[in-house]
């Protein structure tokens, strides 16, 4: 039979965001994979060189739809340490609180994503009905579900809402109680386990070269998450573990999922024991109000999102806007190189599977 | 691991001062800025990585127009000490051109097709390095050059719609048509 050459996307079950891999297969195996990125394109980095700092933040969150948070905290902790600004200690708690709910909030849809591809929709009809308690939260505190733009420059926008507290509480106590029905119902599941298990194999020499972070290293048996190695905000105040697998497959990455969302409602409740009172935002720079300037300088800030590393490097002229600001996606490394020099050899049919649970994301690639 | 991973950062920073002239500036707590001359930048990462300094987490650039300049900036991470070197060289703003490091970080192949792409930085020994990423059929200046001018491009090739018609006029006019007609039924 000849190589036949077959389009993955731009709109698919499996890939969340437009985005195009060209197949050559052979049968049904893969033999050349050629990514197409660049339909999400937004021009975003240019943009916030027209933009004063703080406009930036309606914009940035939307580089990365699923979890838009950790851009607002990139950018804010890279602006700060331009400006060697020292953020207030009630603000850094809240900002934690804030990502680790992200993080809560993407793990679970990411469980609805991998269902697409599966043909398994309880677990998307669960996660979504419980990442949607998590928006909950987002919105009393925020005003807004998705794109917060709660976390600035110097602080938070506002302080939390009387009451809120206990309801993030009681939130952590549900979503603990639910876990287990997860992992029983739609990990040991047959659709799901036996259709991941031993699929979309890497191991750790190939993600150490590539620079593949986050939980598609993890699951390889090496304990890195930049929370720990490089702790920001209070991260090394509060007691977590890191969640590995051995196996590199599919399966092992899903199967991280829930164990990290326990560890992040681990580090919620010590957040919110922790943190003491306080004034919740700082000022940055010169200037008055919305229009300021941030000093002449360079810096990168990275957090640990639910994909691995994604960072931002902001550079300051001095100015009222961003010289220049340079986003690293998460999935940059998987999403393009990775596409191109792991797909080959898998089947047409697991291509959504090895894309999906390496957490390819589509907007933060092409930006 | 070897034991060259787990040197302090004074050494491998006293070393780079040493072999490769760098300039280092204190950004942050555990990150740097090593600028080095643009003929030993690739032999300084090569001796970062073999030090530990072994995760590329971005390759990217920065246009300083008025001095003429790109700014290359390689951040590479140490996943033992957490510590981060932004290791940046200048290079001619007319003659863009500089190596590739592909053969250290493979991934470094796609940041330099989007440098490439977005500034107009050549990188030798990267073949692939003018293909079209992101941006399909582009054929202006790099968009991420400072000289290049979003609005005035937006304003070329995507003109503003003129109406011909005027839409309020005519829906008063469909609007009394409406009630003569009534008024002939009714009549």
């Amino acid at each position: 039979m000849g190589e036949v050459k077959l389009f993955f996307g731009p709109n698919h079950p499996g890939m969340h965001g437009n985005f195009s891999v060209h197949m050559y297969v052979e049968g049904d195996i893969v033999v050349k994979a050629r990514p197409l990125p660049g339909f999400l394109h937004r021009g975003f980095e240019k943009l916030m060189e027209r933009r004063l700092w703080y406009q930036n933040l309606a914009l940035i969150p939307r580089i990365c739809v699923p979890e838009p948070d950790i851009n607002e905290a990139c950018y804010a902790m890279a602006i700060e340490k331009i400006a060697k600004v020292e953020v207030p200690e009630r603000a850094q708690w809240i900002r934690m609180i804030v990502l680790e709910l992200a993080r809560i909030a993407n793990h679970l849809w990411s469980f609805g994503g991998i269902g697409g591809p599966l043909g398994m929709y309880t677990s998307m009809f669960w996660s979504v009905a419980d990442r949607d308690k998590v928006l909950d939260i987002f919105e009393e505190l925020t005003g807004a579900r998705v794109y917060h733009m709660y976390i600035i420059p110097g602080g938070v926008r506002k302080d939390l809402p009387p009451k809120l507290e206990e309801k993030i509480m009681k939130l952590m106590d549900y979503l603990e109680q639910r876990m287990p029905e997860y992992e029983t119902f739609i990990l040991k599941n047959r659709i799901l386990h036996t259709r991941l298990k031993g699929i979309a194999k890497i191991d750790t020499e190939t993600c150490l070269q590539l620079g593949i972070t986050g939980i598609g290293l993890r699951a390889t048996g090496v304990p890195y998450d930049i929370r720990k190695i490089d702790p920001y905000l209070f991260y090394d105040k509060v007691e977590f573990e890191i969640p590995t697998a051995t196996e590199g497959d599919a399966l092992a990455r899903i199967s991280l999922k829930p164990k990290e969302i326990k560890q992040s409602i681990r580090i919620i409740r010590q957040a919110l024991e922790k943190m003491p009172s306080g004034p919740v935002n700082t000022k940055i720079g010169d200037g008055n109000g919305l229009r300021i300037r941030v000093p002449k300088g360079m810096a990168y800030a990275r957090v640990e999102s639910t994909r691995g590393e994604y960072g931002y490097l902001v550079v300051s002229n001095g100015g009222e806007t961003p010289y220049r600001v340079a986003v690293r996606g998460a999935s940059y490394p998987q999403g393009l190189y990775g596409v191109e020099h792991l797909l080959p050899g898998t089947r047409i049919d697991d291509v959504p599977i090895w894309l999906d649970t390496m957490g390819v994301c589509a907007p933060e690639i092409d930006r | 691991m070897t034991n060259s991973t787990n040197k302090p950062v004074t050494e491998v920073l006293g070393k780079a001062k040493e072999l490769f002239n760098v300039k280092v500036e204190d950004i942050a707590e555990r990150q740097y800025k090593l600028i080095a001359e643009k003929d030993k930048a690739i032999p300084l990462l090569a001796f970062l990585k073999e030090s530990g300094y072994s995760h590329l987490s971005i390759l990217t650039c920065v246009d300083w127009i008025e001095e003429k300049k790109f700014e290359l900036v390689y951040i590479l991470f140490n996943w033992f000490n957490g510590v981060t070197f932004l290791v940046s060289t200048f290079i001619d703003r007319d003659k863009p051109v500089f190596y590739t490091v592909k053969d250290m970080w493979p991934t470094a192949e796609y940041y330099e097709r989007d440098v490439h792409e977005f500034f107009g930085v050549e990188f030798e020994g990267n073949e692939r390095c003018k293909l079209p990423l992101i941006l399909e059929l582009w054929n202006d200046l790099p968009p991420l050059r400072k000289d290049f001018d979003p609005l005035k491009y937006s304003k070329e090739h995507f003109p503003d719609r003129e109406y011909e018609k005027d839409v309020i006029h005519e829906a008063k006019i469909i609007r009394a048509d409406l009630e003569n007609t009534r008024g002939d039924i009714n009549g």
